[in-house]
């Protein structure tokens, strides 16, 4: 006999049946344990019979909901009902030995739904990392794509201009346009041309600031506190170095 | 009957080693319900998942218990190897056998100088505390520590044990034996140890199974169950393995299980020393566990099996680890154990299922 373990998804409203079917085919009920997660809590159920594992999972549980107990199919279960209250704050309904919110002494309520910087930061780069990991799929998906749809249609091929990107309009547009018109009119475009570019620059440097003391506010405070230092040491390098310049 | 009562059983009590408390409504001198308490030293542990990547938090893993610290290791690192699809070298998974039934043989001899303690018969725990520090001595030799060894590493173990080691583990074992045998007698024949044992806190084969009940406790309750028997890593090496068991249920058949598998661990060893094939001791684990992806594990602990489950979020950090200690498991069979029994047997009964509470409150 060797151990299989297998996952499979539940739902609140199948639970005390797949207690109730558990019980009567002699599984043996092995752990209840919450995972916090930003869509609710997720539940897993586990039983064993035969070698095999089955753990089913419940999937974002929410603060509205309340979960049956299954200590009427297996009592053991009261130890982990109890627990799933007091430290994810999940609401179980007729646990056979409730103790009401007091299983564990705690000094702050629900303790494992708090979502430290540190988590708040892996889930932030888990999704950056995923995101980029779909993109480079996307892009390697449509090159793949063009390359079959060329091998197919050599035509098109020969006739595609290659794309480059799109000069931007320069001054010299701007003053092939201004050439003929009044001087002084000229220099008062010209001014208040620069004026909206610094404005425009100046509006875009503090957006980006205030994303930046966003994003620290939410980091751990030592870890923040070192990027701080490590931005005014560059910004002292880079005024060090245009000083040196000029 | 007399008035009903409620006296209040630890948590600081002479005989129970950890903090639980227990409400006792008593008749009489008998015990009519017992409703456990634990909660009083829940220190968070799983939580620090967060914070410690997934090597990191084999450190703290081992220090959940410092009876089953190997364990803990071990059932840690085999859920992240799953979680990551990570193959362990067969000297690596051997030599945690070797570890692992060294930890379960001390972890009993200690508990059985306990229960004599218990009992009153305070030689009987003296010379079961002297054995045991020859096992220590073989942990402090193999690996530098005598109760938290940090040996285990994801991907394998972080040291080897040399041929002469090897041999001396094997001499002291024999010597062990001999010197075993002797105090397991006295556990098993000895009239004052039978007065207390046989024919208390009985759990019925039905019971055990309704309650699920795991480890020793359940197979002194013919419960064949152990998950050594799955051939979980080096375990599956092992050219036979049939779980101890005996049919009594009682304090007497309890001691009987762990003190039988004290033996048998000793066996698992030297088919694993005989055995042991030559290679690498770790893989070299690289990358992290993807996100959304779970694993979990089984491993048999001293006290009976506990449940591992690892969540990833595709960073180094795990998102939930998750322990399942067996002493959690085995607080409705005990609560079942103690209804009906006499007061004065409410001790024999808690330490011969040896409730962890730092296992349990991690």
């Amino acid at each position: 006999m060797a151990l299989e373990i297998e996952f499979a998804p539940l739902s609140v409203e199948e639970l005390p049946a797949l207690a109730a079917e558990k019980k009567a085919e002699g599984a043996r009920f092995v752990q209840l344990l919450a995972v916090n997660t930003e869509e609710g809590i997720d539940l897993v159920y586990t039983f064993m019979k035969g070698g095999v594992l089955t753990n089913h999972e419940i999937k974002g549980v929410g603060p509205d909901m309340t979960v049956p107990s299954i200590t009427d199919q297996f009592l053991a279960a009261f130890v982990f009902e109890n627990e799933a209250h007091d430290l994810f704050g999940v609401s179980i309904s007729d646990i056979a030995i409730d103790f009401g919110g007091n299983f564990y002494a705690l000094s702050q309520k629900e303790p494992m739904t708090i979502i430290s910087p540190e988590q708040k930061a892996a889930r932030e780069k888990a999704k950056k990392l995923a995101a980029a990991k779909a993109a480079k799929e996307r892009q390697a998906a449509a090159t793949a794509a063009q390359a079959e749809y060329l091998a197919g249609h050599p035509d098109a091929q020969a006739g595609s201009k290659p794309r480059g990107p799109i000069e931007p309009s320069g001054s010299d547009d701007l003053d092939a346009r201004l050439a003929g018109v009044d001087p002084e009119k000229v220099a008062r475009v010209k001014a208040a041309l620069a004026a909206k570019a610094k404005k425009a620059a100046k509006a875009e440097a503090a957006a980006k600031e205030s994303a930046l003391e966003e994003k620290l506010a939410g980091m751990d405070p030592e870890k923040a506190a070192k990027v701080r230092a490590a931005m005014e040491a560059k910004a002292a390098r880079e005024a060090a170095a245009q000083k040196e310049g000029e | 009957m007399g008035k009903a009562t409620v006296i209040p059983f630890g948590p600081q009590h002479p005989v129970l080693p950890e903090p639980l408390h227990l409400d006792l409504v008593v008749e009489d001198e008998t015990v009519i319900e017992a409703v456990p308490q634990i909660g009083f030293i829940h220190r968070g542990l799983e939580k620090l998942v967060e914070t410690r990547d997934y090597n990191q938090f084999i450190y703290v893993a081992e220090r959940i218990c410092g009876i089953c610290a190997f364990g803990h290791s071990l059932g840690y690192a085999e859920t992240v190897e799953r979680l990551m699809g990570v193959e362990v070298p067969e000297r690596a998974e051997c030599l945690r056998v070797i570890w692992h039934e060294l930890s379960r043989v001390h972890s009993h001899i200690l508990w059985m100088g306990l229960a004599a303690d218990a009992f009153g018969f305070e030689s009987l725990f003296m010379h079961c505390w002297r054995l045991r520090e020859r096992v220590l001595d073989i942990f402090e030799k193999t690996t530098g520590g005598r109760v938290i060894f940090s040996v285990v590493k994801v991907g394998g173990v972080v040291r080897d044990i040399d041929e002469a080691q090897l041999a001396e583990i094997k001499r002291v074992l024999e010597g062990i034996k001999d010197d075993y045998r002797q105090i397991m007698n006295a556990f098993l024949k000895d009239t004052s140890v039978k007065n207390r044992t046989v024919g208390v806190g009985v759990i019925s084969h039905e019971d055990a199974l309704a309650l699920s009940m795991v480890g020793p406790f359940a197979r002194a309750s013919n419960v064949n169950y152990d998950v050594r028997m799955l051939g979980n890593g080096g375990y599956g090496r092992l050219s036979d393995f049939q779980p101890v068991l005996d049919a009594q249920g009682d304090c007497y058949a309890r001691v009987k299980v762990r003190a039988l598998e004290v033996l048998q661990s000793i066996d698992i060893i030297e088919e694993m020393i005989a055995q042991l094939p030559a290679g690498d001791i770790a893989t070299d684990v690289k990358g992290s566990p993807a996100a959304g992806a779970q694993a979990a594990n089984l491993v048999e602990q001293p006290r009976g099996e506990c449940y591992y489950y690892a969540r990833g979020n595709g960073t180094k950090y795990l998102e939930r680890m998750r322990m399942r200690t067996p002493t959690s498991q085995n607080l409705a069979g005990m609560t079942t154990a103690l209804a009906g029994c006499d007061l004065a047997d409410v001790n024999m009964i808690v330490l011969t299922i040896d409730p962890c509470i730092s296992c349990t409150e991690r």
